[in-house]
């Protein structure tokens, strides 16, 4: 397939049991029946690359392994703590994946109810269920900034074309931000800093599927 | 069904309200009005008044009710207290637990439930104003407010009834209509394959009279998928 013609991918709005016109092998957002594809979901059709995916506009957070998250503390145990990932099922924190030294029970002390991690899901396993570990990278807990929940579907949409738009923001507002693939976005930095980067943030979720919209957000942040 | 009444229901083809047999009521649905839900929506069709919530999939509670192999959907009807003319006792009764019961079991078939095991998917129907065919109106409402959700789904299931009505079968009751009528028919389908997923019968009809109040039903349910395809479409922008 030519540049031109993966680029040109007819992008148009599908609902639910809508039957997909197409050649290609069924990707995501889509299930098959009598040997012919159909969208399960409501979302954007693309036929790119011999795949047709469907890319929900809606939904819960589907955790993969190696995605990089923000996890909030929902729950502790006397050596785990469950966390929020806002993925269907809270994920585990083993203390052994923590990179800390927890005495049994005393798990509160480290990361009680309410606390931020920066994190990565190293396992998800066939029921669903998931866990993520702190031991690596960047992993760490969080302790000033603010984080802003978008819609986890938009998180390509605010990084942007190689991370075009997420730059962008960082640099016109002077702030650390660091987004996880759940819809959690961590800001940090001088208090009017912040808000200016939240308000580009969500000014992006809630117009994702408008056009020109990185120009929108320059003329946000020129004030 | 089976009050006593003077009322002409149906006078020279025309139903009280002035429709034709085979008219629905006005029918508007509006996707997303719900901040604190996953997905939701309004419903209006005649003088009912729906709201529908969808949250979820999320760890089913209790949890003697989770499936290793697959989610369940748990569906809840409830009338409001203001939503008919004698004041309703709030809560779960008889009736609401049956409704909930068989919208469950209908969302069931077209949730694609086993992507999600041991999780619930919570439907909250709630019922503002009543006025006959609110449970085919809570299931409408539910599965665009399950689409609006993200959750993935085979099709959408549109649900209307039909009845009998001076020995004549008509579409979509009124109250007039269902109080005094002969019977009534909810049908709620699969419009892709023609699966039916709910069928209630109260009433009397011959089987000449079922089929054509069958007919009649599925041919409403398509006219209300369509109306259920544009809700969705307005929201997301599916007409530019």
């Amino acid at each position: 397939m030519s540049e031109e013609s993966s680029s040109k991918s007819t992008r148009k709005l599908v609902l639910p049991g809508d039957l997909m016109e197409t050649k290609s092998k069924p990707g995501k957002g889509i299930f098959r029946k009598d040997g012919r594809v159909h969208a399960s979901v409501v979302g954007h059709s693309s036929d790119k690359s011999g795949y047709i995916n469907v890319n929900g506009i809606k939904g819960r957070y589907n955790p993969k392994t190696g995605d990089k998250i923000i996890a909030i503390c929902a729950e502790t145990g006397p050596s785990i703590w469950r966390m929020d990932i806002g993925a269907a099922f809270n994920s585990t924190l083993h203390h052994s994946e923590s990179g800390w030294k927890v005495p049994f029970g005393d798990t509160a002390r480290f990361l009680s109810i309410g606390d931020a991690v920066w994190a990565e899901i190293f396992m998800v396993d066939a029921a669903g269920t998931h866990q993520i570990t702190l031991k690596k990278d960047d992993c760490r807990k969080l302790y000033s900034g603010t984080i802003v929940k978008i819609d986890p579907t938009n998180v390509p949409r605010v990084i942007g074309k190689q991370g075009s738009m997420i730059t962008t923001i960082r640099e016109k507002t002077q702030t650390r931000i660091q987004i996880g693939q759940n819809g959690c976005i961590w800001i940090d930095g001088k208090g009017d800093d912040i808000s200016l980067a939240q308000k580009a943030i969500e000014m992006i979720n809630e117009e994702a599927t408008s056009k020109g919209l990185t120009k929108k957000i320059e003329k946000l942040l020129e004030k | 069904m089976a009050g006593q009444t003077d009322m002409e229901l149906i006078k020279n083809g025309v139903r009280l309200d002035g429709r034709k047999p085979d008219e629905l009521r006005e029918v508007k649905i509006v996707a997303g009005v719900l901040d604190n839900a996953d997905g939701s929506c309004y419903l209006e069709w005649g003088n009912n008044k729906v709201y529908a919530g969808v949250f979820g999939p999320m760890e089913c509670h209790p949890r003697h009710k989770q499936k290793a192999d697959r989610a369940i959907v748990q569906a809840r009807y409830t009338m409001a207290p203001f939503s008919v003319n004698d004041r309703k006792r709030p809560g779960l009764d008889r009736r609401s637990s049956e409704i909930s019961y068989i919208a469950s079991q209908a969302f069931e078939k077209v949730v694609m439930v086993e992507e999600f095991p041991k999780a619930s998917i919570r439907v909250d129907m709630q019922v503002v104003e009543a006025h006959a065919g609110t449970r085919c109106a809570a299931i409408t409402a539910a599965s665009v407010a399950l689409a609006d959700a993200g959750i993935p789904m085979r099709d959408m299931i549109p649900a209307c009834a039909s009845g009998k009505v001076n020995d004549i079968v008509v579409l979509d009751l009124n109250k007039e209509e269902d109080n005094y009528g002969q019977a009534d028919l909810p049908l709620a389908i699969i419009p892709s394959t023609g699966e039916v997923v709910l069928l209630q019968l109260d009433g009397h009809l011959t089987p000449e009279q079922f089929e054509e109040a069958m007919d009649l039903a599925t041919s409403g349910c398509m006219d209300l998928y369509d109306k259920m395809r544009a809700a969705l479409e307005n929201r997301y922008g599916g007409k530019k």
